[in-house]
């Protein structure tokens, strides 16, 4: 029994780090409707370089921590700013392009450190002993990471439910024009939705960082899991993020923990929550929380 | 049709067929089978070095994966992430026949054009499949879904031993009338099959294009309702789109596996997705020339990356592949650029020029 916890265990610590990453995601998507696939490659370059100040430039790690995320606050604002803007009423086809074209672009600058292809972990900071509780075992990285995840996504929620900012960006989620009317500038509240998101993707990396060691291929694999989990929670609910997460988190680890192995199957974590991707986007794509007027054919 | 035959000048169309027309004027159409007879005949007259020869090759492999995301992206107007995983449906359907019945099997030599043909059919058969949310779904939704059949593909190859988990399967050499395709005029001989592949499905598609189902395709793109309103179904449409991409894919990657003699799984992963996409892009989303000046553009700009990454090792003392940086960096770059500066990319400029030279001397 103590197998199971352990695997509830560390399914909610890897769901949590879904969700964060899954909070970017929506942000942008609900306040411009943008697709942004390279949010992966946004959380890696955020991991890297907290990684690169930590240990390159010896500063110590909760600061570097927050300077990456400001680097990655101002990096998807003028991600936004010089290819985005532009597009703005351009059939939604061409903006989808321009963010795989961004993915592609950021894989380049990444293989073009040392980043790209080596492995680098984290100095460790915490003490190393697991807590084991009942025969379930957590790390001080993990639940530090679920914890700063849990508070980052309090963060958020509450900045949407009740500051200025939140509510104009709710706003223009709504209606654009009816926010431009009564003074929203939208272009502005684009901007901070994506540089939010930046930040969000840096706490993300770093957070995954610290767990699972740093290497491109890895946090690439997030960057992409993030897709189902979006789905899975409706791709305009910060709710649905998380709930998604957490349970995308145990589905894998229960297929890793129960399936890998028996009946000769092994990696099934990283395929079921394509399959599950595929059903629902046949029989419930606007998932658990989405909003149900979607564009139907 | 009036009178004269040869030129453009006096002509009017009295009828829709005639404003369907492949070629409008005779000048076209000989001008049009020149150009052909001289694809055909240029190998006769220069010997060109194998490795250029392959890269020629590769260039009418990527035509005819282009032209089946040009047919669902540009035309239809739904993105598919996963076109590498069709044409490596494509790929694997040979290859696995190869396991089954043996690399050297007569199925495999001596009846190759039945098994494109064959692939072609499995390609559709999963293009169809992957293609069934666009019956409720729109563009954003069907990123996602083919994004997932990519991940899907991808693993069940790497995890199955009987597609070797990914590594290298075998397929033989085919046999031609005169005997055995050997090594020395290997790549010519897939020169000429590709061009007649290319040639044939070219036509083919142009001539969709101007049928109802073709035409189906535009009017779902660019106004579903009124299409609906029209009479046609958009999401059967969609769906139909999905499974000739998939048909398309599917023969080119079944003449990949017979051109590189194997299968393996580098050449259909995500990043070959998007390469893809970034032919189809440059190229010109929804302008059938576009399907041939985009795989030359980026094979070719491949090819200029990687003597230049080669080029700059020699200054470089560190070990980095140059390479695997610069490649992804480029194709990002150009279809970041194209998108916001040439959205109809370089059949765009192909349209611009043709006129241009109609009207010499005179400006438009």
């Amino acid at each position: 029994m103590s197998y199971f916890f352990q695997l509830v265990v560390s399914g909610i610590v890897v769901g949590s780090i879904y969700a964060l990453s899954a909070i970017g995601f929506v942000l942008i998507y609900k306040s411009s409707r943008v697709l942004n696939l390279a949010h992966g490659q946004i959380i890696a370059t955020g991991a890297f370089i907290t990684y690169a100040l930590t240990v390159m430039a010896h500063i110590p790690i909760y600061i570097s921590f927050v300077l990456s995320m400001i680097f990655t606050f101002f990096l998807a604002m003028s991600v936004e700013r010089i290819f985005l803007r532009r597009l703005i009423g351009e059939p939604i086809i061409s903006v989808i392009m321009v963010t795989i074209g961004l993915m592609s672009i950021i894989d380049g600058l990444i293989y073009l450190t040392p980043f790209g292809s080596e492995n680098f972990s984290f100095p460790p900071f915490l003490p190393e002993q697991p807590i084991i509780y009942a025969g379930v075992s957590i790390s001080y990285t993990q639940l530090v990471g679920v914890i700063i995840t849990f508070i980052l996504i309090g963060v958020f929620s509450w900045f949407f439910k009740k500051s200025t900012v939140g509510i104009s960006m709710r706003a223009v989620s709504d209606d654009q024009l009816a926010s431009m009317s009564i003074g929203v500038s939208v272009p502005r509240v684009f901007g901070l939705a994506w540089a939010t998101a930046g930040l969000s993707a840096a706490a993300a990396g770093s957070v995954i960082g610290n767990i699972t060691g740093l290497n491109f291929g890895t946090l690439h694999a997030f960057g992409i899991i993030v897709f189902p989990v979006v789905i899975l929670g409706g791709l305009d609910s910060l709710l649905g993020a998380v709930v998604a997460g957490i349970i995308m988190g145990l589905i894998q680890q229960f297929a890793s923990g129960y399936l890998d192995g028996n009946w000769g199957l092994y990696g099934t974590a990283n395929v079921l929550p394509y399959i599950l991707l595929l059903v629902l986007l046949l029989f419930k794509p606007h998932g658990l929380f989405g909003t149900h007027e979607i564009e139907r054919v | 049709m009036s009178a004269n035959r040869w030129l453009a000048t006096g002509n009017y169309f009295t009828t829709y067929q005639e404003e369907q027309r492949i070629f409008f004027t005779a000048i076209d159409r000989l001008l049009f089978a020149f150009f052909l007879a001289a694809l055909f005949l240029w190998p006769f007259f220069v010997e060109l070095d194998s490795k250029y020869m392959l890269v020629i090759d590769n260039i009418l492999v990527a035509v005819i994966a282009v032209l089946g995301l040009n047919m669902v992206t540009g035309f239809a107007g739904l993105i598919s992430v996963g076109h590498a995983a069709f044409v490596g449906v494509g790929a694997y359907t040979v290859a696995c026949c190869a396991r089954i019945i043996g690399d050297q099997h007569v199925l495999i030599t001596h009846a190759w054009p039945l098994m494109i043909l064959v692939s072609g059919f499995m390609g559709a058969i999963f293009g169809l499949v992957v293609g069934l949310p666009a019956l409720r779904l729109k563009h954003l939704y069907l990123v996602m879904a083919t994004l997932s059949f990519q991940m899907i593909f991808e693993w069940t190859i790497g995890f199955m031993d009987f597609f070797n988990q990914g590594q290298t399967i075998y397929v033989g050499r085919v046999v031609w009338f005169t005997g055995e395709v050997g090594r020395n005029e290997h790549y010519l001989f897939w020169y000429y099959a590709l061009l007649t592949v290319v040639v044939i499905c070219g036509f083919a598609v142009r001539n969709l294009l101007r049928t109802r189902y073709g035409r189906c395709l535009v009017a779902v793109r660019d106004n579903d309702r009124a299409a609906d309103a029209m009479g046609m179904h958009p999401g059967f449409t969609k769906v139909y789109a999905f499974g000739l991409a998939g048909f398309l894919a599917g023969i080119a990657g079944s003449m990949h596996a017979y051109l590189y003699r194997g299968v393996g799984m580098e050449s259909f992963t995500l990043h070959e997705s998007i390469q893809y996409l970034a032919m189809t892009i440059v190229g010109g989303l929804g302008a059938l020339t576009g399907s041939f000046f985009g795989p030359a553009a980026i094979k070719i700009l491949d090819l200029q990356v990687e003597s230049l990454a080669e080029w700059a090792l020699n200054y470089l003392p560190s070990t980095m592949n140059l390479a695997t940086a610069l490649r992804p960096l480029s194709f990002g770059l150009v279809i970041v650029l194209f998108l916001m500066f040439e959205p109809r990319g370089i059949a765009n400029w192909w349209r611009i020029l043709r006129s241009y030279v109609k009207l010499w001397p005179f400006r438009y």
